[in-house]
C-alpha cells in the first residue's frame, strides 16, 4: 500500500482525532484547566510507571476481548447491544469456579476462562435464539436479557454469595488467592489476561480474514437473503457469531473477576460492553485497529482519574473526553460515508442497525 | 497494692486521659506540608455519609493546615476502572502519608493497600480490621478504624419516633443488611420503645418494621427504591419514617404527604442539616461527626506516634451539637413538638449519664434465640456483631431471613 | 428543456467508465441510449442525475454551465431519473412516497397534493388509490408513480434507465404512450435500453456508447444491423438452437397450493422432461414467482406434492432442494444472490461450496480471475458486486450457479443483458439440458419465451390459463392470453 493508499484510509480517523482533540481542550479551557497539563497527567497517569502502565493493560484487556467479540457479531450484521449481559454472565460463571473449585492456580484459572467463556456464549446464544426462532431484534433481546444478567448478579451477591452476616451490593467475599489471575511480580497486571486478549484478537482476524466461516458470516451479515439462497443456514451462522462473540465477552467477564475485581460485584461490567461497541466503531470493525484503539480508550479511563487529584478537575471530565472522540469518529465516519456515497455510489460505513426483525427463511 | 489505690490510681489515670482527650490530643499540630488522603464511596457533595468525611478532612486541613488529596466516587459503578488499592496507590504517589477510607465496603481493597504499603498510615472507618478481640482483626500495624457509637444517635431518633407517632406505627427505610445496619436499627427500635412505654405509658406493643433498599443510596436497577419503599410504609400505616440511608427521600415523601394534611413525620440520617427539606415534620437527625478523632490521628502522624487502633467514638453528652468534641451528633427538628422534646431532653440526659441502658436483657433475637439473658448488660463486641434484628422487628435479618 | 454534456469523464480508481462522453439532446425530443453491458450507460445517467460526481467535463443546461453535486440539485434545474428498481418506500402509501423529497423545507400540504396526484394520474390514465402501501403495487405501477412524483417535482428532462424489463407489454404500451405525450409537452427523455425493437419503436434519435465513449449516433429509423454492429463492433450471430431428445420426466408437481399475500395458486400440476426447458408468462403477480419460490423450498406448499429425480422433496426446505441439485435464480440481482460490499472472487469462494475451513486466497482469486474471463465479465477479482455493471451483475450470477443441476428454475434470467450476452447466456444455459437439466424459467420477454421454451404456461390470477407449444404460437397469441383473454 503507498503512502496516498495509507492516508485516503486513514484521514478520517486522523481528522475525528484532531477534532475531537479541539473540542477537548476548548472544553477543558472552558472548565479551566490548561489542556496540556491536562493531556501530561493523563498520560503521566496512564503509562507514567510500570504500575500504571500496568493499570492501563487491565482496563485494556477486558475493552480488547469485548470488542474482538463484537467484531463476530458484527461481521455477521448483528447489533450485539447485549454484549454487557455477556460480560456480566461470563464473570458469574467464572465466579463460580473462583468460589467453588480448589486446586493449583493454572487449573483453577484454566477452569475459570473457560467457563466464563461458555457463560458468555451461553447468555449470547440466548439473545440469538430469540432473535432467530422468537424474531425478537437482538437489539432488545440483548438489552432484556443484560438486565437479566445484572439482577442475577445482584441476587448472587445479597443472596447466595453474600458475605457472612453482610447483604450488600458492593460484592462478594474475595475469591481465595489461588483464583486471582497470576501477576507479574508485585503489580497487578495479570499476564494471563493480556495474553487472553492478544489470542483473542489473531484469532478474530485470522476468522474473519482466511476462514470459510468468516467469509460465510460476512455474507449473512450483508444480505442475509442472499446468503440464503447461496446456501448458507444463516439462522445456524447468527447463532454461532452470537455464541463465539459472547464467549469473548464472557472472557472479558472472567478477567474482571478474576483478575480485577477477585470477586463478583454487580457491576462488573465495568461498561466495558458499550465501551468495545464504540471500540469496534471507531476501528472500522477491522481487528487489526482494536487494539490500539482500545489501548487509547483505556489511556484515557485511566489516565483521567487522576485529573481530580492533580488538577481538581471533576472526575467526570475523562468520560466527556472519552465522549467527544466517540462523537466525532461517528460524525467523520458519517461524512466519509456521504462523500464516498457520492462518488462512487458504494454505502460505506457500519452496518445498519436492523430495526425490523428479517426473515430468516 | 490494695484494690482501692488501684481505682484511685486508675482515676487519676483516666481523668488525665479525659483531659489529654478533651484538650491535649485536638490541640492542633502544625502540619503545613503534610499530606493525607481521602477516598470517598460517594459524590463529596452528597449531603450524606460521604460529604460527612469531606468536611471533616476539610475541618483538619483548616486547622493544621495539611493538603487534603480527595478521590471520590470510588464505587465498581462509578469507577470501574480503578480499585481501592489503585486510588490508595495513586493517592501515595502524590505524595500523601495517611490514606483514609472512608467506607464499610472499601474493606477488601484497603486491606491490600495496607499490605502492600507497610509504611503509610491508614484508616478503614466504620471497619474493624483493627480490634484485636474482633472478628475479623488483620493485624496489620499500619491500618486503623474509626467509627462512631451511632446506636445512641439512634436510640434518641427512635425515641423521638416513639415520642411522636399517632398511629403506633413506625417504618425504617434501611440500606443493606449488615453488622452495623442491624445494630442501628436495633438501636432506634429499642428507643422507640422505651420512649412509647415509659412517657408515654402505651401498652400496646409498638408496631416497628424495617424495609432494606440494598445499598446506602438508590442505584436503579440494583437496589427498590426508597421513594417507592417510603409511600409503601405510609400507605400501610405508618406515620413516622426513620431513614438508614445516605438519601433523603424518606423525610422528602413524608414532606409531601404533610402538605396534603396528612399527620407524618420523619427522621432522617447523617448530615447536620438534613432537616431542611422538610422542616416542619422533621423530628431531628443523628449525624456522625468524624472532624474530632480525624484530627487526632493527623496529629498522631505527624508526630509520629500514630498506632493502628481500632476506635469506636462516643458522643460528648454535654453538648450533642459541639463539632469540635462529639463524635456523633443530634439535632431536633421543627416538627418536634414541646412535650416531647421535653422527654426526649429526659431521654438524652438518661442515656448519657448510663442511669438508661437499653441494651440490657432480656432481649431475644428475631428466631427467639437470647440475645441478651434477663438481666445481661451487652458489650461492645455483642453490640458490635449483631447478628439479627430483635425479637418485634418486622424486616429481614441478613442471618436469619 | 434541452441540454448538453461534454466530455464527461467518470473514472472509479482505474476504471474509466465514461471517457470522455459528447452528449446533446434538445427539447422534446425522445432520445435513445444504447450499448452493450458495461458501456457505461448507468453511469452516465448517474452523474447526468447527480447520483454520481464526474471526474471532469461540463454539463449544460438549456446553454447554461450547471453543477450538479446531488440528486436534488439536479432536480432543482429539472433533471429527474427513474431508476430500474424504483426507489419507493415499501411500508409507506401512494401519498406519502408521492410527497417525500418533495422540495424546500415547507410544510407539504397532504390534500392539495393528493388533489395533484389524481390530476396528474388522470391525464395519464393511471389509477390509484393514494391510500394503498406501496408494496401492493407492481413494478410497472411503481414507475408510473415514480413518474408522476418526477413531474409534480418539476422535472423537464426524464431519464429512464432500462424501464421496460420488470414489466409486462401493455404496461410498456402505456408507458411509451405517456413517454410521447410528454415529449410533445417540451420533456427531454433519455431512455436506456439493450432492446433496439423497443428504441425504434419510440425514439426520434439514439446515441450508442462504447467502452465509455460515443461511437455513433443515428436518426431513427435506421437499419437494425448498423445499430447492432455499433453496439457490438461486429454482427452478432445467434446460434441455432440444439435440438435435445427429452428424457423421462425429472420434475413431477401435482396438486400444489401455494399463496402469499398478492397472489394464490391452487391445484398446479406440472412434469418436466429431462432437458426440457419451461417458460411461465404472465403478468406480474399471476402466481409464477411463488411457483417458483415452491419448487426451490423457499416457500412451503400448503397442498401437493414436488418431486425432482425421483426423490421426494416436498416436506424439505431450500437447502434440502439445493442438496438435491434443484437451484434457482431470482429476478433481485443485489436483493437475492449478490451480496453487496463482497468481491466477485469471495462469490466465487462462497459459491464454491466446499467444506475446507481454510481459505487459499491466492488460487482462490486466480479461480475467480478464470471465472470472470469464462463468463465475459466487466470486472477483476477484486471488484465488489455492486461495482459491476447490471448486465454484468447477471453474468456473475450465471456463473456462481452449480455445474450439475438436476433442475434449474430462474426468473428473468436475462434482464439487463444485451442481445450478445442474452444469446450467449442462453447457448450457457441450453448446453446443460446435455446433462439432463430440467429448465423452468419465468420471463416478461415474449421473444425470449417463444424462443428458448418447449411449452409454455400462461398465468392469469393465479392459475394456469393456457399451456401453449412454443413452437407453434406467437408473440400475439402470448399477448393476448396473458391478458386474460382466451382466443378461440
Ligand atoms: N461504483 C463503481 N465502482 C467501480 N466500477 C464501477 C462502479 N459503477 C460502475 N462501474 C464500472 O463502470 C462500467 C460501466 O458501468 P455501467 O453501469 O455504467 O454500465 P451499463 O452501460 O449501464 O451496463 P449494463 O447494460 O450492464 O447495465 C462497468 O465496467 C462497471 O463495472
Ligand atoms: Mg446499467
Amino acid at each position: 500500500m503507498n503512502f496516498a493508499d495509507l492516508w485516503k484510509r486513514s484521514r478520517t480517523g486522523v481528522f475525528a482525532v484532531a477534532m475531537a482533540l479541539v473540542v477537548g481542550i476548548l472544553l477543558l479551557l472552558v472548565a479551566g484547566a490548561n489542556p496540556f497539563e491536562a493531556l501530561g497527567v493523563i498520560i503521566d497517569g496512564s503509562l507514567g510507571s510500570t504500575a500504571r502502565f500496568g493499570d492501563t493493560l487491565m482496563v485494556w484487556a477486558p475493552l480488547v476481548l469485548a470488542a474482538a467479540g463484537l467484531l463476530i457479531t458484527f461481521a455477521a450484521g448483528l447489533w450485539n447491544i447485549g454484549v454487557e449481559g455477556q460480560i456480566v454472565f461470563g464473570a458469574i460463571a467464572a465466579s463460580l469456579v473462583a468460589r467453588e473449585v480448589s486446586g493449583p492456580t493454572w487449573l483453577i484459572v484454566t477452569l475459570a476462562l473457560l467457563a466464563g467463556f461458555a457463560g458468555g456464549g451461553f447468555w449470547a446464544f440466548l439473545a440469538g435464539l430469540l432473535r432467530t426462532y422468537g424474531k425478537v431484534n437482538e437489539i432488545f433481546g440483548g438489552l432484556g436479557l443484560f438486565f437479566v444478567a445484572q439482577a442475577l448478579a445482584v441476587y448472587l451477591v445479597l443472596g447466595p454469595w453474600k458475605r457472612p452476616g453482610v447483604a450488600s451490593t458492593s460484592g462478594t467475599e474475595p475469591f481465595p488467592r489461588e483464583s486471582w489471575l497470576p501477576t507479574l511480580g508485585s503489580t497487578r497486571l495479570s499476564w494471563v489476561a493480556v495474553l487472553v486478549a492478544v489470542i483473542a484478537v489473531l484469532v478474530v482476524f485470522y476468522l474473519l480474514r482466511g476462514t470459510r466461516f468468516g467469509l460465510r458470516l460476512k455474507a449473512v451479515g450483508k444480505n442475509m437473503r442472499s446468503a440464503f439462497l447461496l446456501g448458507i443456514p444463516t439462522g445456524r451462522y447468527m447463532l454461532a457469531a452470537f455464541a463465539l462473540g459472547g464467549g469473548l465477552a464472557g472472557l472479558a467477564g472472567a478477567v474482571q473477576a478474576t483478575g480485577f475485581h477477585h470477586k463478583l460485584v454487580p457491576s462488573i461490567s465495568g461498561g466495558y460492553g458499550f465501551l468495545a461497541i464504540l471500540v469496534a466503531m471507531l476501528a472500522g470493525y477491522a481487528a487489526r485497529w482494536i487494539a490500539p484503539i482500545a489501548f487509547v480508550f483505556a489511556m484515557l479511563a485511566v489516565g483521567s482519574t487522576l485529573l481530580p487529584l492533580k488538577l481538581g478537575l471533576d472526575s467526570s471530565v475523562g468520560g466527556v473526553l472519552q465522549g467527544v472522540l466517540v462523537l466525532f469518529t461517528i460524525l467523520a465516519q458519517g461524512w466519509q460515508a456521504r462523500r464516498q456515497n457520492r462518488s462512487d455510489g458504494v454505502a460505506a460505513g457500519p452496518p445498519e442497525p436492523p430495526i425490523v426483525p428479517g426473515e430468516v427463511g | 497494692m490494695s484494690t482501692t489505690k488501684v481505682s484511685r490510681v486508675l482515676l487519676v489515670f483516666v481523668a488525665f486521659a479525659l483531659i489529654a482527650a478533651a484538650c491535649g490530643d485536638s490541640e492542633p499540630v502544625d502540619a503545613e506540608g503534610f499530606k493525607f488522603g481521602m477516598i470517598l464511596v460517594g459524590p463529596q457533595n452528597d449531603h450524606g455519609w460521604s460529604q460527612a468525611h469531606y468536611e471533616a478532612g476539610q475541618y483538619v486541613a483548616e486547622l493544621t493546615g495539611a493538603e487534603m488529596i480527595v478521590q471520590d466516587k470510588v464505587n465498581p459503578s462509578d469507577l470501574p476502572e480503578k480499585t481501592v488499592d489503585q486510588v490508595a496507590a495513586d493517592l501515595i504517589a502524590l505524595g500523601a502519608e495517611l490514606v483514609f477510607a472512608t467506607s464499610d465496603d472499601m474493606k477488601d481493597g484497603i486491606l491490600l493497600a495496607a499490605e502492600q504499603n507497610p509504611d503509610v498510615p491508614m484508616i478503614w472507618s466504620s471497619g474493624d480490621s483493627a480490634w484485636e478481640d474482633g472478628k475479623a482483626f488483620a493485624g496489620l500495624d499500619n491500618l486503623g478504624n474509626v467509627m462512631g457509637k451511632m446506636e445512641f444517635g439512634k436510640m434518641i431518633a427512635g425515641c423521638a419516633a416513639g415520642l411522636t407517632t399517632q398511629t403506633g406505627s413506625i417504618g425504617y427505610v434501611g440500606p443493606l443488611t449488615n453488622d452495623e445496619t442491624q445494630r442501628l436499627v436495633n438501636s432506634a427500635y429499642l428507643g422507640a420503645k422505651y420512649c412509647w412505654e415509659t412517657y408515654r405509658e402505651e401498652t400496646t406493643p409498638l408496631d416497628f418494621a424495617v424495609t432494606w433498599i440494598g445499598f446506602w443510596f438508590n442505584i436503579p436497577g440494583f437496589t427498590l427504591d426508597p421513594t417507592q419503599v417510603s409511600n409503601e410504609f405510609l400507605d400501610s400505616g405508618a406515620d413516622v419514617l426513620i431513614s438508614g440511608i445516605d438519601t433523603t427521600e424518606a423525610l422528602v415523601e413524608a414532606g409531601k404527604r404533610a402538605s396534603e394534611g396528612e399527620a407524618v413525620w420523619s427522621v432522617p440520617y447523617d448530615f447536620e442539616g438534613a432537616c431542611a427539606e422538610a422542616p416542619d415534620i422533621c423530628l431531628g437527625t443523628p449525624y456522625f461527626n468524624w472532624g474530632p478523632a480525624y484530627l487526632e490521628i493527623v496529629n498522631s502522624v505527624v508526630n509520629g506516634d500514630f498506632k493502628a487502633e481500632w476506635q469506636w467514638n462516643g458522643p460528648d453528652w454535654d453538648n450533642l451539637t459541639d463539632n469540635t468534641k462529639t463524635a456523633l451528633g443530634w439535632v431536633s427538628g421543627d416538627g418536634l413538638s414541646a412535650d416531647a422534646s421535653a422527654d426526649l431532653d429526659d431521654f438524652i440526659a438518661g442515656l448519657g449519664s448510663g442511669d438508661i441502658n437499653l441494651f440490657t436483657g432480656p432481649l431475644n433475637y428475631q428466631d427467639g434465640s437470647v440475645y441478651l439473658a434477663d438481666g445481661e448488660e451487652a458489650t461492645d463486641f455483642q453490640i458490635w456483631y449483631t447478628e439479627q434484628l430483635l425479637e418485634g422487628i418486622t424486616g429481614e435479618s441478613a442471618s436469619g431471613g | 428543456m434541452g441540454f448538453e454534456l461534454r466530455e464527461i469523464h467518470k473514472h472509479f480508481g482505474a476504471v474509466r467508465a465514461n471517457d470522455g462522453v459528447n452528449l446533446s439532446v434538445a427539447s422534446g425530443e425522445l432520445h435513445g441510449l444504447l450499448g452493450e453491458n458495461g458501456a457505461g450507460k448507468s453511469t452516465l445517467m448517474k452523474v447526468l442525475s447527480g447520483f454520481h460526481q464526474k471526474t471532469s467535463g461540463e454539463i449544460l443546461v438549456e446553454g447554461e454551465p450547471v453543477e450538479l453535486r446531488t440528486p436534488a440539485d439536479a432536480m432543482q434545474h429539472g433533471i429527474g431519473m427513474l431508476h430500474q428498481d424504483p426507489l419507493v418506500f415499501l411500508p409507506f402509501t401512494v401519498l406519502d412516497n408521492f410527497i417525500i423529497g418533495s422540495p424546500g423545507p415547507e410544510r407539504v400540504n397532504r390534500r392539495e397534493a393528493a388533489r395533484e396526484l389524481a390530476t396528474l394520474a388522470e391525464r395519464f390514465g393511471f389509477n390509484f388509490d393514494p391510500d394503498t402501501p406501496t408494496r401492493r403495487l407492481t413494478v410497472g405501477e411503481r414507475q408510473q408513480l415514480e413518474i408522476l412524483r418526477l413531474l409534480w417535482l418539476g422535472a423537464r428532462v426524464l431519464i429512464l434507465d432500462e424501464p421496460t424489463t420488470g414489466i409486462s407489454a401493455p404496461q410498456r404500451i402505456k408507458l411509451f404512450a405517456t413517454l410521447r405525450e410528454l415529449a410533445a409537452d417540451g420533456m427531454s427523455v433519455v431512455f436506456v435500453s439493450h432492446k433496439l425493437e423497443e428504441v425504434e419503436e419510440l425514439c426520434e434519435r439514439v446515441t450508442i456508447i462504447r467502452a465509455g465513449a460515443v461511437v455513433g449516433e443515428r436518426d431513427l429509423p435506421c437499419p437494425a444491423a448498423e445499430l447492432v454492429e455499433l453496439m457490438f463492433g461486429g454482427e452478432v450471430e445467434v446460434g441455432e438452437r440444439p435440438i435435445v431428445g427429452l428424457g423421462p420426466p425429472r420434475l413431477v408437481v401435482s396438486g400444489l397450493g401455494v399463496q402469499d399475500r398478492l397472489a394464490s395458486v391452487e391445484d398446479f400440476d406440472l412434469e418436466v422432461a429431462e432437458g426440457e426447458v419451461i417458460g411461465l408468462a404472465g403478468l406480474e403477480g399471476s402466481g409464477q414467482r411463488i411457483v417458483l419460490d415452491a419448487l426451490s423450498g423457499l416457500r412451503r406448499a400448503q397442498t401437493g406434492t414436488i418431486q425432482a429425480g425421483g426423490r421426494d422433496l416436498t416436506k424439505t426446505g431450500y437447502r434440502g432442494y439445493l442438496a438435491a441439485g434443484v437451484q434457482f435464480l431470482p429476478a433481485g440481482r443485489l436483493e437475492e444472490g449478490l451480496v453487496a460490499g463482497l468481491t466477485l472472487t469471495e462469490h466465487f469462494v462462497l459459491a464454491a461450496r466446499s467444506d475446507s475451513f481454510r481459505i487459499d486466497w491466492d488460487s482462490a482469486r486466480e479461480e475467480a480471475g478464470r471465472d470472470i474471463v469464462d463468463h465475459f465479465i466487466k470486472g477483476t477479482p477484486e471488484s465488489t458486486a455492486e461495482s459491476l455493471s447490471g448486465g454484468n451483475q447477471q453474468r456473475l450470477l450465471l456463473a456462481m450457479l452449480q455445474d450439475n443441476l438436476s433442475v434449474l428454475l430462474m426468473e428473468h434470467p436475462t434482464r439487463g443483458l444485451d442481445i450478445e450476452s442474452a444469446a450467449w447466456v442462453w447457448e450457457q444455459l441450453l448446453l446443460r439440458r446435455e446433462d439432463g437439466t430440467a429448465i423452468v424459467f419465468a420471463s416478461a420477454d415474449l421473444d425470449e419465451l417463444l424462443e428458448y421454451s418447449d411449452r409454455i404456461l400462461v398465468f392469469f390470477n393465479g392459475s394456469v390459463l393456457a399451456e401453449v407449444n412454443a413452437r407453434t404460437s406467437s408473440v400475439d397469441e402470448l399477448g393476448h392470453l396473458i391478458g386474460g383473454k382466451v382466443s378461440r
